[in-house]
């Protein structure tokens, strides 16, 4: 994985610069200055929501921590800049049997601690996560049984059950290899408080809801990144984070809102810069019982949500129409499906054919964060007759009531939006669309044979087939309403140059700080 | 949460007295620690599950069944209620469910940034106040009364988080003299220190300019006026002492607004205190951490009625010689 040449070459010049400016900037980092005030070096400062929830990788399962801790650690495989599954610790994969994922590790890797990083390593780190006793919150390998060493650089995974997009699994949640030797001298408790990876970064300090410093690790085996400091701050309040870009106290703030990041326009020295993203919203129907039984009903929701203007009167702009609920970047997304055509005369006459001439009164559940949209979309519905109200529930009620038994615990309609980071279209249908599934409300033997398809097939050709028959289903049969994937929307200063991948994960190995 | 009375200083007999009212206070304590111990356990359990939080939506039942039970949370309700409260006595909280860390360890660390903060407000809100409140009674009905009074509203009404907003848009992004946010040096403390003393500056300077009209109208004054002493010397010596009374017991509950104050404060100047951890614990229904948080905050109240009522014995002697 080397970078492209022009950016060596600028890297390189930064290297030199580094040199001198090291009895600078240094000692003032190491004697824990303020980061907000003097000379800030080479340094990098991300402002995001929240602090990683534990320095451990293996027991928390979100985004927000695996943002910084993904600068600590490294994963079998990653994403590369095209967004393509690339070589991580792993250099290459394959499956010899449906049930085995066989990968081939990196050779020479080092933990910080100088510990070796093989196939040791390796299948310690995945079976530690499979372990009840570690309490990981992690949950996409589920049909994981076990790791197994083949030899010294080759690693079995077992499965209980095919699992095609088990390598992409690896690039993130799961993938993480921690140090077996570390752990088992210092314990799980030792390892959270002072985390030894593989990474680009090693890590520094830690204080939680204040900063997180990591520093350039100089044997990193993808190269050192070409900065001395990374530190993550955690910013609740939009307001205040974009505040303190304003104010040159951090570079990059992250996980920005579109009506926040209006907030900034028209400052100088700061900008906003939104790139796609893969987080997808749509409103989940029931199926089961009322007007939504009726697929012309359904159909004609999807007619009357005009999500162009959602997107252009809402959202700034920063997201884009999907046809169905599938990423673009998705495996499995098929260009060939078209959005519904927004039209309000035959969401009306749809309506009237189901017998809902006066169209009817339902209610949309949304959570606290998404009123503004909840609103617009009921707005829109209005226009066809159809009356939802919207009722807010906070996010932990949201989320209880999506996992209950009770499939229609939020109520006929809800707006849901999931973050597919394995980019592959089954992390979008796998809880609710086959009949059995925690949170589907829709029952149809053909997509449940489709799903079966797309989920036991190890073959990509027969999944993309099963993948595209079951875009034409949904757009069909419309057990949802598909909205949007919105942006990856950034705050910067003049300082860092960086791009994101569509995950939006916070990896800055390849950033660069001019100053 | 008591609130400090004036009565509640119960006639004690000379000597022992100071002493017996501080035991039966701790006592006290210790029943009114233990009920909100109890409501703390059970109110946060009725909040929801945990487990639904921790794990992303497609986790199936049996990856939530395993959580559940290494969490603990599978036990019977009144187990892991006798389990919490015998670990009590011994300051052990247990592990928190997000961090998995132990809780005393995740508050402790917070603690020092939140009473830094609180202190350093109490302090602003005084240095403003009495001399505020002292020279609104002196010019009562006269311009300069009208002006602070006018000014003291302004503070009482305007909310925290509005104040900090504008505070940060003038010094940080426009003045560029201060730090938007963060913690670590003094710079660090000024914008959220004084925006939190917004609010109790007026109601100290409020409460002690009434309090002080009352007492320049009392006989005793009318005495030293009569024995020709200065203006400045009866409100020192005689007006302050006597008008401090009504103002302890109001710092003392103000020292519990400035503690919830500090939950949004905290949070506009990203201050890692314990107000902005145990809105995250609520919201992540982090059980241990919360009921942890909120016995620290009764604590803490405890602790300051206590003071301020043992403070009486010492401001106006008629507190002691009653019987």
């Amino acid at each position: 994985m080397a970078p492209p040449r022009s950016r060596l070459t600028r890297r390189d010049a930064l290297r030199l610069g580094g040199l001198a400016l090291p009895a600078l900037a240094l000692p003032g980092l190491l004697a824990g200055c303020d980061s907000a005030s003097g000379s800030v070096g080479s340094v990098l400062r991300v402002a995001q929501t929240s602090d990683p929830k534990t320095l451990d990788p293996q027991k928390q399962g979100d985004l927000t921590s695996m943002n910084v801790l993904i600068n600590l650690f490294d994963t079998l495989t990653t994403r590369g800049p095209d967004n393509q599954l690339a070589p991580g610790l792993a250099l290459s994969w394959t499956s010899p049997d449906p049930l085995t994922w066989r990968f081939k590790l990196r050779p020479g890797v080092r933990f910080h601690n100088g510990e070796p990083c093989d196939a040791k390593a390796v299948a310690f780190s995945i079976n530690r996560l499979l372990d009840p006793a570690t309490k990981s919150p992690i949950v996409e390998l589920r049909y994981v049984k076990q790791a197994v060493i083949v030899d010294e650089l080759t690693v079995d995974l077992r499965c209980s059950q095919p699992d095609p997009i088990i390598p992409a699994k690896v690039s993130l949640f799961g993938g993480v290899a921690v140090p077996p030797g570390y752990l088992k001298q210092v314990g799980s408790a030792g390892f959270a408080k002072h985390p030894v990876g593989t990474g680009p970064f090693t890590f520094v300090e830690f204080q939680r809801d204040h900063q997180m410093r990591m520093r350039a690790n100089p044997g990193y085996w993808g190269g050192r990144p070409s900065f001395d400091e990374l530190v993550f701050l955690p910013m609740p309040d939009p307001s205040s984070a974009l505040a303190s870009l304003q104010s040159n106290e951090v570079d990059i703030v992250a996980s920005l809102t579109p009506d926040a990041a209006l907030q900034i326009q028209g400052y100088t020295g700061v900008s906003i810069r939104n790139y796609p993203g893969i987080r997808t919203s749509y409103l989940s129907l029931d199926t089961t019982a009322g007007p939504l039984r009726d697929v012309r009903v359904r159909q004609a929701l999807n007619h009357a949500v005009d999500v162009p203007l959602l997107i252009k009167a809402v959202l700034d702009g920063k997201a884009r129409e999907v046809p169905t609920m599938f990423p673009r970047e998705s495996f499995g997304f098929d260009p060939s499906i078209t959005p519904y055509s927004r039209d309000v005369g035959l969401a009306k006459r749809l309506l009237a054919d189901a017998g809902f001439p006066n169209g009817f009164d339902t209610s949309l559940t949304a959570q606290t964060g998404d009123s503004n949209i909840a609103e617009v979309i009921s707005g829109l519905l209005a226009k066809a007759g159809v009356r939802a109200r919207v009722d807010l529930v906070d996010t932990g009620t949201y989320t209880s009531r999506l996992t209950s038994n009770n499939r229609s615990a939020l109520g006929p309609i809800y707006l849901a939006a999931s973050t597919g980071w394995t980019l592959d279209a089954e992390s979008l249908v796998q809880s609710n669309v086959r009949h059995d599934r925690r949170q589907s409300r829709w029952s149809s033997p053909a997509a449940d044979r489709l799903i079966d398809a797309e989920e036991l097939t190890v073959d990509p050709a027969g999944r993309q087939r099963a993948f595209t028959a079951l875009q034409s289903l949904l757009k069909q049969e419309a057990p949802f309403v598909f909205l949007y994937q919105i942006d990856n929307i950034y705050a910067v200063n003049t300082r860092p140059r960086w791009q994101p991948g569509v995950v939006g994960v916070l990896g800055m190995a390849q950033a660069q700080v001019t100053s | 949460m008591t609130a400090p009375t004036v009565s509640v200083a119960k006639p004690p007999a000379a000597g022992t007295g100071v002493l017996r009212v501080v035991v039966t206070k701790v006592l006290t304590a210790i029943v009114v620690l233990f009920f909100v111990a109890t409501a703390a356990f059970f109110l946060v359990r009725l909040s929801g599950d945990p487990v639904k939080l921790i794990l992303a939506p497609d986790a199936s039942a049996a990856q939530e069944a395993t959580l559940r039970a290494g969490l603990g949370l599978d036990r019977p309700l009144l187990t892991q209620y006798l389990d919490y409260l015998g670990g009590l006595p011994r300051l052990h909280f247990g592990n928190s469910l997000v961090y998995d860390q132990p809780v005393s360890e995740v508050l402790l660390a917070r603690v020092p940034a939140t009473l830094e903060l609180a202190a350093a407000a109490l302090v602003i809100a005084l240095l403003l106040a009495i001399p505020a409140g002292a020279f609104a009674a002196l010019r009562r009905g006269r311009a300069g009364d009208s002006g602070v009074m006018a000014g003291v509203l302004i503070g009482q009404s305007t909310p925290a988080f509005w104040v900090g907003i504008v505070l940060i848009l003038i010094f940080a992004v426009q003045l560029q003299v201060l730090p938007a946010s963060g913690y670590g040096g003094f710079t660090h403390l000024i914008l959220p220190a004084v925006t939190l003393a917004v609010y109790s500056v007026a109601v100290i300077a409020r409460l002690l300019r009434s309090s002080m009209i009352d007492v320049l109208g009392s006989d005793y004054i009318r005495t030293a006026r009569a024995k020709g002493l200065s203006t400045g010397g009866i409100v020192v010596s005689h007006g302050m002492r006597n008008a401090a009374l009504p103002v302890v017991t109001v710092i003392g509950l103000e020292v519990g607004t400035l503690l919830g104050g500090a939950i949004l404060t905290e949070r506009v100047f990203s201050w890692p205190g314990i107000g902005r951890l145990t809105v995250e614990a609520i919201q992540n229904r982090d059980f241990p951490l919360v009921q942890a948080s909120v016995l620290f905050f009764a604590a803490t109240f405890v602790v300051v009625n206590l003071l301020v009522d043992l403070s009486y014995t010492v401001l106006d002697p008629r507190v002691r010689v009653t019987s």
